[in-house]
Order: structure tokens, then sequence, then C-alpha cells
């Protein structure tokens, strides 16, 4: 290629046959005025699909919060359900119950199931345990409540009950804990392993200390959704919990437990005012309770995090 | 010093040797009981074979240099002396390895205490999650070596060891990951180091620091033997020179050549090491 000499004018008239090429004027102001365009059109495109994913959130917390709001009073918190009216304490603390109940199970059965699958499970064998995982997530809940009903409350006779409850809904949400357990464990950097292995770390003892901190982050994300899964839940529920005006007790079978998404769904039929008042707080609660549970997962997840790689920027 | 992490009466020993040494006689690795000891060693992974023949002894106190182009074998010869091959799908090995006398693969030989007893450094520094106190004592802690009362003082020796101590004194607790990368592979060194290795392994440590971190790593590694038996694998082959008393040339999964690190670069015997030292190939 011919060089030009230095402060010579590159040849404008010429148009270079690579079109990338072409350096005359006109084009190049063509050009930029073209990518500021599509610039401005992918910018919008992206606000509009915030604004899309943005509404309807908004749209469905102001109305929850608005009527709950307007019917709130604070003794929903501290009488129970007479009828359709009263208070919701009975279903605030059955809910908990529940919530805590499936975190239990589906923490200890979810997380050491991701473990396996993510560290110790051979090739062959992980293939069934995450197709079987892969399917029940997929089964829609009413089916699982139903079968619920049909097998543990009818068949066993454990009548409706929080041990029914448990059962399918932590059945129902462990598929995305041991997913959530495993994804975030593969995505450790294989240094970490490598590091504790060449240390002599024992493979427990480095998973603990320092293979899982790293993933702990996705596997509280997970339990949270499935935590927020559970609390939300009302068909299988509907199968299994049954429904009460009563506190919960410290019975397994044969006691029907009261949970905030019942008023939600059968008080809102209901040719009440009053139950729907009820219905209206209930979800507020809901609404309330959810949030809670991601504020108290960002602390978990930023007090594990204080060292990581990705928090820590460098000076 | 008081050495709070306990000895190993044999290195020891070698050691103490190693010291009155070579002004006394004949050449080391004749006298002593080599730090390794390799008899027709040979690695494979599956169907392929990685290494074979490898005939090696690697004298205590003492710097060996392993060079040779890519996919040599010299990283797998590296990581089959702490046994960390050992849970690669498909690992397979032949020949005999000892360690200070000890027969390496000997089912009675505990791969964790191998690796206590040899040191690993790899090629990209590789902090832990943790705070700093945390990754210098996380072998202390896994081993159980120190009682807790002591862990602090093992971290300011290991750190001082290393020169790290007056950069980080102030800030144990925080995050390694904002340390520059020639700071994170010395608390690396500092973290194989804290539970008295009789070996450290190093994986081309210096590849991935600029040349004044890697001045400082390699004025390190010279001021820390004959206390220890170091084994490093390099590309640079001045580092070699700098840093090695014997230096090893592996070539498509053979041992070609070793040496002493000067006699190896000036007068190499064979005709693959000369190329390669001359910068003809690799």
């Amino acid at each position: 290629m011919a060089t030009v000499p230095v402060g010579t004018a590159l040849p404008t008239a010429s148009p270079h046959p690579d079109r990338a090429l072409d350096t005359r004027p006109s084009v190049r102001r063509r050009r930029w005025s073209r990518r500021r365009a599509a610039n401005a059109v992918y910018w919008g495109a992206c606000a509009a699909a915030l604004a899309g994913v943005a509404a309807p959130v908004v749209w469905v917390l102001a109305g929850v919060v608005n009527s709950g709001l307007r019917d709130w009073h604070w003794s929903v918190l501290t009488t129970q359900t007479v009828g359709t009216g009263g208070g919701l304490l009975n279903a605030i603390a059955g809910t908990l119950v529940i919530v805590v109940g499936v975190a239990v199970i589906v923490g200890i059965v979810g997380i050491a199931g991701g473990i396996y699958l993510a560290e110790f499970c051979p090739e062959g064998r992980g293939g069934l345990l995450r197709g079987g995982s892969e399917i029940l997530s997929g089964a829609p809940s009413i089916v699982l409540g139903y079968v619920g009903y049909v097998t543990l409350v009818v068949r066993f006779h454990w009548g409706f009950s929080l041990a029914a409850a448990l059962a399918v809904l932590s059945v129902m949400v462990v598929p995305y804990v041991v997913k959530a357990t495993e994804v975030s464990l593969r995505s450790v950097p294989t240094a970490y392993r490598d590091g504790s292995e060449a240390l002599g770390m024992p493979s427990g003892y480095a998973l603990r200390r320092v293979v899982l901190r790293p993933a702990l982050p996705g596997i509280v994300t997970g339990l949270i959704v499935a935590m927020a899964i559970a609390v939300g839940e009302t068909a299988p529920l509907l199968y299994t919990a049954g429904w009460s005006n009563n506190l919960p007790t410290a019975h397994l079978f044969h006691a029907p437990i009261a949970y905030l998404t019942y008023p939600v769904w059968t008080f809102y039929n209901q040719p009440y005012a009053s139950a729907h008042r009820l219905a209206a707080v209930a979800a507020l609660l809901l609404v309330v309770l959810a949030l809670l549970m991601i504020v108290v997962s960002r602390i978990i997840v930023a007090v594990t995090q204080r060292h990581s790689e990705t928090s820590s920027a460098p000076h | 010093m008081t050495d709070a992490v306990g000895t190993h009466t044999g290195t020891e020993t070698a050691l103490r040797q190693a010291e009155a040494g070579p002004a006394a006689g004949p050449p080391r690795e004749v006298a002593f009981t080599p730090a390794f000891s390799c008899r027709g060693v040979g690695v494979g992974f599956g169907a392929k074979t990685v290494l074979e023949g490898v005939d090696l002894d690697i004298a205590p106190g003492t710097v060996t240099a392993l060079v040779g182009p890519t996919g040599c074998g010299k990283t797998t010869f590296l990581r089959t002396l702490n046994r960390l091959n050992d849970r690669v799908p498909g690992f397979r090995r032949s020949g005999t390895i000892s360690l200070v006398g000890e027969d390496l693969y000997d089912r009675h030989m505990d791969p964790l205490v191998v690796r206590r007893r040899v040191g690993m450094l790899f090629q990209r520094p590789n902090p832990f999650p943790l705070s700093i106190h945390e990754n210098v004592i996380a072998g202390v802690k896994a081993h159980r070596l120190a009682p807790r009362s002591e862990l602090r003082s093992i971290t300011e020796r290991s750190l001082r060891e290393v020169g790290l101590w007056e950069a980080v004194a102030d800030r144990l607790g925080s995050s390694p990951f904002r340390l520059s990368g020639g700071q994170q592979q010395l608390l690396c060194l500092a973290r194989a180091l804290a539970v008295r290795p009789d070996v450290l392994l190093l994986d081309e440590p210096t590849s991935s620091l600029d040349p004044v971190s890697t001045e400082a790593v390699e004025d390190l590694l010279r001021s820390l033997v004959p206390g220890l038996t170091i084994v490093i694998v390099t590309h640079n082959l001045a580092q070699a020179r700098r840093l090695a008393d014997r230096t090893v040339f592996f070539h498509g999964g053979r041992m070609v050549e070793t040496g002493e690190t000067a006699e190896l670069f000036e007068n190499p015997q064979q005709e693959e090491t000369r190329n390669y030292v001359s910068g003809r190939f690799g």
C-alpha cells in the first residue's frame, strides 16, 4: 500500500471500494447521524421495556396498598377472625408458621440437594435428579394440592393440617432451591477450589469455609423466592391446610391452620363489606411480608459478601 | 522465633545437613534424602498420556525450575507432586514418587497431610473471599495447627515473612481483593507459608504480575531457601536462570535433560534442550 506523506490531506474525492474506509466528510456526517438515530431508537425501546415491567408492579402495589390502607385497622393485628369479620391474627400467625416451616424443610433438603448435584454427584445420576426436579417445578400447584389432599389429608388420615400443608408446599418449592444452589455453586471460580485443595483442606471443610460463601447470595435468593411462593400460594393450602379462626397449635396433624391468602381469595367472594375489607387488608399484609423477606435477604447477602471479589473495587 | 506449627524431623535433619553441606564434600543430591525422588513416573488422563519415564531427584533446600514448551507436561508433573491430580477424572499414574523417603502415593499417606507439607502457589493470585487475616490462617485452621490465641501472631509472622505486614497491618479485617495483583500473590504465599510446608510448588507464580512485583516475589523466594525446597514451573527462561539451582527441561511429556542451571543453559547436552534454551522453539 502506498504511504501518504505526513501533512497531506487524505484524498476526499475517490470513494474507497470498502465502504467502512470511505472517509469523505459528507459520508462521515451521514454515518454519525444514522448512528445517533439508531442509538435514540434503542434507548427508547429500553425505556418502553422498563415501563412495561414497572407499570404493572406500580399499579398492583398502588391498588393493594390503597385499598388495604383504606380499610386498615390496627386491631387486625391483634384479634382473630370471627366469621367473615374481626381481625387476622390467626392468619398472620399461621402464614408465619407455614413459611418458617417451609424455609426449614426446603432449606435443608433443597440446599443439600443442590450441593450434592454440584459437588458430589457422578455425571450420569445427576440427569435423573435434575429431570425429576424440573418436572416437579412444572407441575401446576393446584394439582399438587389435590394430590396432597387425596393422599395425605384423606388416605393417610392427616386431616387438614400443618403437616399436610408443609409437605405439599415444600415439594412444590424445593426445585427452586435445588436449582439455585447448584447453579450458584457451579459458578464459584475454580481458583477457590484449587486453592483450598492445595492447602490440604478436607473437601467438606473447604465447601463450608471457602466455596459456599461466594455461592450464598444465589442460594439465599433461591430460598427467598421459595418462601415468597409459599407465602403467596393459595390452591395447595385450600386443599391441605383448611382454615381456622383460631391461632395455630402445636399439633402437626388434624388441626386446620389459617393463612393470609385464604381471606384474599375466599372472603373476597363473600357478599359482605366486612369480608371485602379483611381481604384487602390481608393482601396488604402479604405485600408487606414479601417486601420484608426481600430486605432481609439483601442484608444477609451484603453481610456475607463484604470480602467478595465483586464487592471490593480495586483501590 | 518459636515454631508454633510443629516440625518434620526428617526434613529438618536433611535441612541441617544441607546447610552444613556443600563445602563439606560430595554433591548434595547424593548425600541427602531428596525432598522428592521420582522413578519412572508416568501420568495420564483417560486415554491420553501426558508424561512418561520421569526420573528425577530434587534436593532439599534448593530451587528447581521446570521449563519447557506449553503442553510438555511440566504443570501436570508439578500437580502430581502434591497429589492435586487425584480428583481429576481419569487420572492415572505409574512409577514411584517419594517425599523425603516416604512413598507419596502409598495408600496410608493422607493426601491432606501431603498438601500441608507440600504447599502450592498458582499462576493467578487466588485469595479466598475472606478477610486478609482469615486468608493467612485458612490452612492453619483447617489443619488445627495452632490454638486460637496464636492465630494473630501467625498472621503477623507470615505476613512479615513475605514483606506484606507493613502494607496491610491496619486492614487485616478487610477484603484481600482491594490489594494489587502482586500483593495478592504475596498474600497467597503467606497463606502457603503459614502452615510451615517443607516444599513449595510454584506454577508460573509471576506470569500475571508486573516486573516490579515479579522482582519482589523472586527476591522473596530466594530468601526462603534453604529453609524450604522450591519447585517452580516457569515459561520465563531468564527467571529460571535467576532463581534456580537446578533446571529440568521437559518436552513432549518426557524429561529431556536436567542439570545445574548454569550448566544446562551454557552447555546443554541434548539437541532439543539446546534449541529450546537458545530460543529456537518454545
